[in-house]
């Protein structure tokens, strides 16, 4: 059973899998998905924009493109835009996720090659909310892949590469800057598992510094050529701009949008602010308590982001569910994982039902879709909280007769 | 006084050690007593679903769209439009006795809506299906409203073919010549805010599907029908006559959709108040009158009587309910108006030898048309999820849904139950020194679980496959018996999968029975919200029988537990009318009854019967 889980038989299996699925006409039944692409990630939009700047008009004009500026000059020049095409690329980057995926698993391990590089790859390559949003062609997808590449960089030690990933993560989306701290972490300590062994941060704390201003560099460069390619700074507010200030309400699976449409215009600003930057407030706490293992402070990050994010799709809880293969030592200490999965069932069967009831059928409301998120929040919200719970009692160790573990 | 002082000082002492003590006294309750809140679960959901026709837990009817004021125009339909219609019978009746074909009898339509001076057009279509072809020939009309754009529309429809024993070939000429009455009528007033459409359409319920998909560019692969010459704007409402006999002393309403929709509660509770005070006849559900003479025993007290009567009654309709939206079929032509979001119901003229005719429909069908055409805006939503006990009560969704749901809330308890006991087993190795309370942990291997409901999935996959294949309906006896020799020995490789080491390892046969029932819950707390008969059904089906399943030590009495769980999943092929009606409902109106039975319920039932042939 574990050599059949071989990765080099494995992984190109799942890929071609993959392929074959995104050969098919899924994706033209999946890319009006509400809940695989949200406004700043859809296809349709992607498209949208592209034609207009094709054709002399500046896309960021509009209310409709929210895509970086990026995305622009990749899909005028270097890439193909068939459908096809398009779907293969999607489906190779979720392949590079996956690597990735398999690569940081090998660091924190230590080891070259494992028995359960194959399982942590099928982790990703098969996690539903995964693929179903790559064959929706949202490009989340790729803000997967460059969190994945990011970490995999930093935890290897390789500072650049990690930062560049990370500056163009930034690009694409902006909320994911909540990454950059325990990436900083991550690359002046190590990523091995210290969970069991708690200890004040190890690493080259100085390093922090430069490692941050060469973050700037990338940044600043990477945006300086953001305006060079759209021809100005009108892209600012459309793209990262609508991630702070919600201008488009389409439903998606998050809880932001359904709190503004009930919203009076004169408290928007404030509440606004008070959901961006209660994203902004985990990032201290986690990142010290977790300082001896940075890798665990980024996978809680993106389990927060995935629950509490503006614009969120399937694909950003999927990416933290995916990354749990990463950290078995957890799984002995998970509290209620067969409740988390149950909510999950349950919430990946209500949204897209209370969805088609509220918008096609026209039996439901707003309401409905609204509670069904709700439900998805919390399952998010248990794999989150349970995840940190069996992060901390680890340290505690084995449970032993007669005692309790209590949190105070 | 000593003891108590002890209780507070050790209350005071460490909150952690309380806060322990009293969570561990709440668990060991709850789980000690689990077994009865179970059975309570169970025992009142099915309860609850006893008591749904019961008078003493739904309410009156009331309009929730003040804007749309049923009643109260003044009728102009008169008994020269009643001539006008017996004008029309006696033609269509002519037809009728010429054996006149699909297309002779809508040019026919056509002319006559032409010579009104309204454009109309026929439209032909073909269906195919493995059970072989239908098709026909539909008759449509557009009037166009004289105040606004367009933009807005309401179709008033008959098919040829009666409702009557569900489109038993019994015809539907007064339907239609109603409709063409009414279009001569309609067309004199200036108050139409929307187009007034006419449709009659071939057939029983193929025709209005195909009509309906060229009317929204619906593709469905199996159809090749006309576009429509004809268009008109978004139709929100539509009116299906259906007047089969020469009289009738009630007007029905029959309104479930397609796939458990069905029209929002203001249309009929309008309809109901304007046959009711306008055109003076009542109304039923269904075709079931109240009768007062039912057999009631002499030894209950007389004081019940009313109420029993009234339940009699009342579950008779309910039970009719379920029968359509359980099955996901549309009691009429109007269900498959549901599907593109209309709101629509059939009128049903009860046949009798009297008082009411032309007369009286012509009226109630004007004043409802008045009233749908007051609409500035959908139909509320919120008015979609209710059970119609009588014309004249209902339920709302918070005094039936929840009987589903406490049994899939009972079921999920018994899974996480036995997923939580899987876990542990008392160690027996040294009884000597440990009491009875060691307990040592085991694991849980839920992947090859996981390869086993896979794999009954598969087999509904593979099974539905088989029975839409034209093979399967042109013999059908003798391919649903060996389809269900197949599909009932497959299981049978169950036996082959050898014991384990309990102490080790959970047995298989336990952890399949948790996912089992947990997943079953699942499904039916997320289905009664589409479709609460469907789901009221699958709790009565799954609910007991899955939670009963059990391994045992010899082969036979395994062999003889599994065999009830074979009855219960594949009993339906057994059933040939119905399967072939669900086929074809299937192909042709794109009802999901039939794939969800095959690839949801029997696979459920199945890894029940799986349960009973594993090991232990």
């Amino acid at each position: 059973m574990k050599s059949s889980l071989d990765v080099s038989l494995v992984f190109p299996l799942l890929v071609a899998g993959r392929l074959l699925l995104a050969l098919t006409s899924l994706s033209d039944a999946l890319k009006h998905n509400h809940q695989l692409s949200s406004p700043l990630t859809s296809y349709l939009n992607l498209q949208e924009g592209i034609y207009l700047f094709q054709n002399g008009i500046d896309p960021y004009s509009g209310g409709v493109f929210r895509h970086s500026p990026l995305f622009l000059s990749l899909f005028t020049t270097v890439l193909p835009r068939s459908r096809v095409i398009s779907s293969i690329i999607w489906t190779l980057s979720d392949a590079l996720g996956a690597w990735a995926l398999v690569q940081i698993w090998r660091t924190r391990q230590r080891v070259a090659q494992t028995s359960r590089d194959g399982l942590i790859a099928a982790a990703y390559l098969l996690n539903p909310y995964i693929f179903l949003s790559t064959l929706a062609l949202s490009t989340s997808t790729f803000e997967n892949t460059f969190a994945l590449l990011a970490l995999m960089f930093a935890a290897k030690g390789a500072a650049s590469p990690a930062l560049l990933a990370a500056a163009f993560l930034l690009q694409i989306s902006l909320s994911s800057v909540l990454l950059l701290a325990p990436l900083l972490l991550l690359i002046a300590s190590s990523p091995i598992s210290q969970l069991a062994s708690p200890r004040p941060f190890a690493g080259n704390g100085k390093k922090i510094i430069s490692l941050l201003i060469e973050f700037l560099v990338f940044t600043v460069v990477l945006t300086l050529a953001s305006a060079l390619v759209s021809g100005g700074w009108s892209w600012v507010p459309q793209t990262w701009g609508a991630s702070l200030t919600l201008p488009d309400l389409t439903p998606n699976v998050g809880l932001w949008w359904y709190f503004f449409t009930e919203m009076f215009d004169h408290f928007r600003p404030f509440f606004l602010m008070v959901f961006s930057v209660h994203l902004l407030i985990y990032v201290a706490p986690v990142c010290i308590k977790f300082q001896y293992d940075p890798l665990f402070a980024a996978f809680i990050l993106l389990g927060i982001l995935g629950t509490f994010k503006s614009y969120p799709t399937m694909a950003d809880p999927g990416l933290f569910l995916s990354v749990i293969s990463v950290f078995p030592e957890l799984y002995p200490y998970l509290r209620y994982p067969i409740v988390t999965t149950l909510l999950h069932l349950h919430a990946a069967l209500l949204m897209p039902l209370f969805h088609h009831l509220w918008l096609n059928q026209g039996t439901a409301n707003a309401n409905f879709f609204y509670a069904s998120t709700l439900v998805f929040a919390c399952a998010n919200g248990a794999a989150l909280t349970d995840c940190i719970w069996a992060g901390l009692r680890i340290a505690i160790g084995e449970p032993q007769e007669g005692f309790v573990v209590v949190q105070e | 006084m000593n003891a108590l002082r002890a209780r507070l000082r050790a209350q005071r002492a460490d909150p952690n050690i309380v806060r322990i003590h009293r969570k561990q006294a709440l668990v060991a309750v709850l789980t000690r007593r689990l077994h009865i809140i179970k059975i309570t679960l169970f025992l009142v959901g099915y309860l609850w679903m006893a008591a749904i026709p019961s008078p003493r837990l739904g309410r009156g009817t009331y309009i929730d769209e003040n804007a749309l004021g049923p009643g109260q125009v003044n009728t102009y339909w008169n008994w020269g439009d009643v001539a006008n219609a017996d004008r029309y019978l006696e033609q269509l009746e002519g037809l009728r006795d010429n054996n006149a074909t699909s297309e002779e009898r809508a040019d026919f339509l056509m002319t006559e809506f032409l010579k009104l001076g309204i454009p109309a057009s026929t439209q032909n279509y073909v269906f195919t299906s493995s059970a072989g072809n239908v098709q026909g020939t539909n008759a449509y009309a557009v009037l166009s409203s004289p105040r606004t754009s367009g933009t807005e529309a309401m179709v008033i429809s008959a098919s040829w073919i009666s409702r009557t024993g569900e489109g038993d070939g019994t015809l539907n000429l007064r339907g239609v010549s109603t409709v063409l009455a009414l279009a001569n009528f309609l067309k004199k007033y200036s108050l139409w805010a929307k187009d007034l459409v006419f449709v009659i359409s071939d057939n029983y319920v193929d025709g209005m599907q195909a009509w309906l998909s060229a009317y929204h560019g619906a593709i469905q692969s199996n159809l090749q029908a006309d576009e429509l010459e004809l268009a008109s704007g978004v139709i929100w409402t539509a009116l299906n006559i259906d007047y089969p006999g020469h009289s009738f002393s009630h007007l029905g309403i029959f309104h479930e959709g397609i796939n458990g929709r069905l029209p929002n509660q203001d249309l009929l509770n309008s309809f109901q108040q304007i046959s009711k005070w306008t055109g003076g006849v009542p109304v039923l559900v269904y075709d079931h009158q109240d009768s007062p003479q039912t057999d009631i025993p002499s030894w209950i007290p007389s004081a019940y009587h009313e109420e029993i009567r009234a339940y009699a009654y009342q579950s008779k309709n309910v039970l009719r309910h379920l029968g359509y939206q359980a099955r996901g079929r549309g009691s009429g032509v109007h269900g498959l108006f549901h599907q593109f979001r209309i709101d629509a119901f059939t009128m049903f003229g009860l046949p009798a030898t009297g008082p009411h005719g032309f007369h009286a429909i012509g009226r109630i069908v004007e004043s409802t048309l008045r009233t749908t055409n007051n609409l500035l805006e959908r139909l509320h939503a919120s008015f979609f999820f209710y059970i119609l006990t009588t014309p004249e009560r209902f339920l709302k969704i918070g005094s039936f849904l929840p009987s589903a749901v406490l049994i899939s809330v009972a079921m999920m308890f018994g899974g996480l139950r036995i997923w939580s006991d899987c876990a542990w087993i008392p160690d027996l190795s040294d009884k000597k020194e440990a009491g009875p309370d060691k307990w040592i942990q085991r694991s849980r291997p839920v992947i090859p679980v996981l390869g086993i409901m896979l794999s009954t999935y598969m087999l509904g996959v593979v099974l539905f496959s088989a029975i839409t294949t034209s093979w399967f309906i042109n013999n059908q006896t003798v391919a649903s018996t060996l389809l269900l020799i197949v599909v009932s020995t497959i299981p049978l490789c169950a036996l082959l999968i050898p014991s384990q080491d309990a102490s080790r390892a959970a047995p298989i046969s336990q952890l399949l029975k948790a996912l089992n029932l947990c997943f079953a819950s699942t499904v039916i707390s997320i289905i009664t919200v589409v479709n609460f008969s469907l789901a009221m059904s699958l709790a009565i089906l799954l609910g007991i029988p899955l939670s009963i399943s059990s391994p045992s030590k010899t082969l036979s009495l395994r062999l003889a537990k599994f065999a009830p769980y074979i009855g219960l999943a594949l009993g339906w092929i057994c059933a040939s009318d119905e399967l072939r009606k669900a086929l074809w409902d299937w192909e042709i109106l794109g009802v999901w009854f039939a794939p969800f039975v095959c690839i949801v319920y029997t696979p459920l039932v199945l890894q029940a019967g799986l349960v009973c042939l594993l090991p232990l």
